[in-house]
């Protein structure tokens, strides 16, 4: 028995886990010859912008980004009508529509999507990492309803500009729409119970594994093991200005004692509604009761990173 | 009516062409012509399409939404027609860039997507993905004495002893404004490609006069901690393999060119060129080492 040809759309905000469910998806297809080399997971993007160029034949450094955009359902059914097994991509744009009203992923293309999320206090830390920027600086960018990755403008990124509208814009973009059937997989699940969240998802999207076949991935995959590869062989997908390992500490909840009430509080202040939609829990403080932990003022993000955020995983 | 010499090809054309350079030496018929004109929405009976071109027979046509069309026919000509309000000197790095390499194609000419610069009568050619910064690199080796030969669209000759040469591509290189500020080259920059697009046309470097011989190809890669930044010999059976990605958008190339044609194009660049890869770590403050590890690497290879 195989899983159905056709694309399957593994979204994320950024820092969410989908390098993990990556490698577990790496793991499965390894089998018995795993663990699977964390450097050669192939990376399949949907924002991949050798592949746009690939299948338009067009130079995307003289296109914008609108225009980009309104290419890019074709290229997904392209690859859709072409694909004779199924293809897992990664994406972390937000679920969003071209200027004419097209969902930018294709109406037709995809046959699911895994949509990964995460605390948004936790991705904050988690971001602050993988960018080397400040907390504050995180924190910005996941507030932002018009954040983006790879937006650039005075180079050219690997990869295609990528809208987020924000944490709470990129989980409601992806959950709302009704085009696409969607799982909705917490990371902190997937943590908890990597075996019951990773099979759910698997289940979901056809795609047949036996429990122990999924157990010796989850193994293989255990976060131990990523840290020892990327000790000793680095990560190629890590951001060139990190300032910590990419598998950092895979846990979920450190913000409880990384952030700063203030700084809490200005996340929920935010991210409420869907957080609470999410199941995750406020802390509910107020902002008045964080103002005598006021720090200096975030500097604006337009798009976190330079020189190019785009050529990493996150 | 525009003149000018690209890849080896006299060209005609009714647009100008910003950012290829004027040459109006050859006296002959032109093996090109560049005109305005009607262009169908789309080819009947294709052979290949993708989401935004057919091709059909020598025949070939490429739409850039809300731009323009382009029909690029016999290897000979190249037609133009905008779309609605958008403007002829938005279209021209279309004609240049995508169009110009499907006609070589038709043409049967072997096209690497990269760049070159050449150095006492020896090229290299520069290839890698989009965005991993091989214009940059040939700005950099330019700006320390090379000469410059082609940009993004390389096309390899064979000169009358078989032995494959780099065609020059007539046409200034273009750099973002990031690459421009980096490597100091304020003082050459020209107008943007597009508007409203920090990407510029360089004020021409020294050109290569005589198409001179290609002596390696490089493939760029980013380097990190997991690869040791260097120069990577490959053995025949991987440089095959990866040269075949390093073509013009490859996967038009190979609907359009007979395997046997493909093959004798290879041998006759295997036979006298060799490929490596260029692992080097990211970043403007690694290029001057970049630049001395390549150029030691290039200086070293036996003519």
């Amino acid at each position: 028995m195989t899983a159905p040809a056709g694309i399957i759309w593994l979204a994320s905000f950024p820092r969410s886990g989908n390098t993990w469910f990556r490698i577990l998806l790496a793991n499965l297809a390894a089998g018995d010859s795993g663990p699977a080399d964390i450097n050669k997971l192939g990376n399949a993007i949907a924002s991949d912008r050798d592949e746009f160029e690939a299948v338009t034949l067009l130079d995307s450094g003289l296109m914008s980004g609108d225009d980009i955009d309104r290419l890019r359902p074709r290229v997904y059914e392209r690859i859709a009508a072409e694909a004779t097994e199924q293809h897992w991509i990664k994406a972390h744009d937000a679920y969003t529509l071209t200027p004419e009203g097209e969902p930018m992923f294709g109406r037709y293309a995809a046959r699911a999507a895994v949509y990964l999320v995460r605390d948004p206090r936790d991705v904050a830390i988690s971001l602050a990492y993988h960018f080397g920027t400040t907390i504050d600086d995180a924190i910005e960018f996941i507030n932002r309803p018009d954040g983006t990755l790879a937006d650039w403008r005075t180079g050219l990124p690997v990869q295609l500009r990528q809208k987020l509208h924000g944490w709470s814009g990129h989980v409601t973009s992806w959950l709302d729409q009704t085009h696409v059937p969607v799982h909705t997989l917490r990371y902190e699940e997937l943590v908890a119970d990597p075996v019951a969240g990773f099979s759910a998802a698997l289940r979901f999207a056809e795609k047949p594994a036996t429990e122990a076949e999924i157990e010796r991935a989850v193994r293989n995959a255990d976060f131990t093991e990523l840290q020892r590869q990327e000790g000793e062989m680095g990560f190629a997908e890590g951001y060139v200005l990190r300032t910590a390992p990419f598998f950092r500490s895979g846990r979920a909840g450190g913000w409880r004692d990384k952030l700063t009430a203030e700084q809490i509080a200005r996340i929920e202040e935010i991210n409420a509604p869907v957080m609470q939609r999410l199941g995750y829990e406020l802390s509910l403080i107020p902002r008045s009761a964080a103002a005598n932990d006021q720090r200096i003022a975030p500097v604006r993000a337009e798009s976190v990173g330079s020189p190019d955020p785009s050529a990493s995983a996150v | 009516m525009h003149e000018y010499l690209i890849s080896g090809l006299a060209v005609a054309s009714e647009l100008d062409l910003p950012g290829a350079i004027p040459s109006c030496a050859h006296n002959k018929r032109p093996d090109v012509t560049i005109r305005r004109g009607t262009v169908p929405a789309i080819l009947e009976s294709a052979d290949a399409s993708g989401p935004n071109w057919e091709m059909a027979g020598e025949k070939f046509l490429l739409r850039v939404p809300r731009l323009a069309r382009f029909l690029i026919a016999q290897g000979q000509e190249i037609v133009v027609e905008l779309e609605a309000d958008a403007k002829e000197r938005d279209a021209t790095g279309f004609v240049l860039g995508t169009s110009f390499g499907i006609l070589l194609h038709q043409r049967g000419a072997l096209v690497l997507h990269g760049a070159a610069v050449a150095s006492d009568g020896r090229a290299i050619a520069i290839c890698g993905m989009s965005g991993t910064g091989k214009s940059t690199l040939a700005a950099a080796l330019c700006r320390k004495g090379c000469s410059f030969a082609a940009d993004d669209i390389c096309v390899i000759g064979l000169n009358g002893q078989g032995e494959p040469i780099v065609q020059s591509d007539g046409r200034q290189l273009k750099l973002w404004h990031e690459a421009i500020t980096e490597l100091n080259l304020r003082e050459r920059r020209g107008e943007a490609v597009r508007d409203t697009f920090q990407k510029y046309y360089i004020q021409p470097f020294d050109r290569i006069a005589e198409p001179p011989k290609l002596s390696a190809i490089y493939v760029l890669r980013d380097s990190h901690q997991a690869m040791q930044a260097g120069i990577e010999s490959l053995a025949l059976a991987d440089a095959m393999r990866i040269l075949e990605y390093q073509y013009y958008r490859p996967r038009v190339r190979a609907k359009m060119a007979t395997k046997s044609e493909m093959l004798l194009q290879g041998a006759a660049v295997f036979g006298h060129a060799k490929v490596f890869l260029l692992n080097r770590p990211r970043g403007f403050e690694h290029m001057e080492e970049t630049v001395a590890a390549l150029r030691k690497h290039w200086g070293a290879l036996g003519r």
